[in-house]
């Protein structure tokens, strides 16, 4: 039950959308059981975002907790006529703590570099936080199919397979194959890993 | 002499003035060809810009086509510069803007584009 509510309350690290269209809010929030992700965002050009992010890691040891403001840019739009690639940066100023120490100032790099066309997906992601006590690196590697070219108003679905590594775990390596819907605004992750670690995002567009 | 050129340059006003009134009274659709519009969920901003056009009733994306499809309201008119203002503050790469005169759910089941 505790594991459900951590999913529910906490962005998917190979779901992000860290900048939208010009007005837009985007609110993201999910992850694993190990690591929980909270980020919202508003996009105040079609190329810049301003926002909040919260993270945590949950580890056999001590547990680590990020929570911090972030600056999100399009570095790069490729916009093709049968496809869309993006690259993008974000740098982020907040604090971070252990289990049982006070909190420190700390920072977080985020790198993310996707293609997209309506039948094929592939995006890489990386992710690092730091501070005196905390250092931690999300990396992920997304490759996803679409079994049916969805119209605007229709149920899109992708069947993706990520590989996530988070440094300082004990596994290194996640295999998380994930079932990816999404219709109007709204966008659900659903995926287990190998190793039988569910997986659970959600994003939404306001 | 005078009478002439009179007549003359009323029957010109009438001729240039008489299909500008009845395209601004008749409700127009604007064809919008799109690149890099291949996800939905990255394409809500469209809908969500255009709809608070005041000149726009309708929108739609065709993704296969990659179009956008624009009602204009009765005697409205949405500029072609904050046509491709828009689609570029939602992020994409306008194309081609075409105005005709087919109704919009017309132009919205064509499968052609």
């Amino acid at each position: 039950m505790r594991s459900l509510c951590i999913l529910l309350l906490g962005a998917g690290a190979a779901a992000a959308h860290p900048v939208s269209f010009q007005e837009a809010w985007q609110l993201m929030l999910g992850g694993t059981e190990s690591v929980q992700n909270f980020e919202i965002y508003h996009s105040y050009t079609s190329k810049t975002a301003f926002g909040f992010h919260a993270m945590r890691f949950e580890d056999e040891g001590d547990d680590d907790y990020y929570t911090g403001l972030q600056h999100n840019w399009l570095l790069k739009r490729w916009n093709l006529p049968e496809a869309q690639a993006n690259v993008y940066l974000g740098l982020g100023a907040g604090m971070a703590k252990q289990d049982g120490d006070s909190a420190a100032p700390a920072g977080l790099g985020f790198f993310r570099a996707d293609y997209e066309t309506r039948r094929i997906y592939t995006a890489f992601e990386s992710k690092l936080i730091g501070s005196e006590d905390v250092s931690r690196g999300v990396t992920s590697l997304s490759f996803g199919v679409a079994p049916y070219k969805a119209e605007f108003e229709q149920l899109n679905t992708w069947i993706i397979l990520q590989l996530e590594h988070v440094s300082g775990m004990e596994d290194d390596l996640d295999v998380i194959p994930k079932l990816r819907f999404f219709k109007g605004p709204y966008f659900v992750e659903l995926g287990c890993s190998l190793d039988g670690e569910p997986l659970l995002n959600f994003m939404i567009h306001f | 002499m005078y009478h002439n050129i009179l007549l003359s340059i009323l029957g010109a006003w009438l001729f240039l003035a008489g299909p500008a009134r009845a395209s601004n009274e008749r409700v127009m659709t604007v064809k919008t060809t799109v690149d890099g519009m291949v996800c939905s969920f990255c394409a809500q901003g469209l809908v969500t810009h255009f709809k608070k056009h005041p000149a726009v009733s309708n929108v739609h994306v065709d993704l296969t086509r990659k179009l956008v499809i624009l009602e204009e309201k009765k005697g409205a008119t949405i500029k072609d510069e904050e046509i491709t203002e828009f689609i570029k503050k939602s992020g994409f790469e306008p194309k081609k803007v075409e105005r005709v005169t087919d109704a919009f759910e017309k132009v919205k089941a064509d499968k052609k584009s």
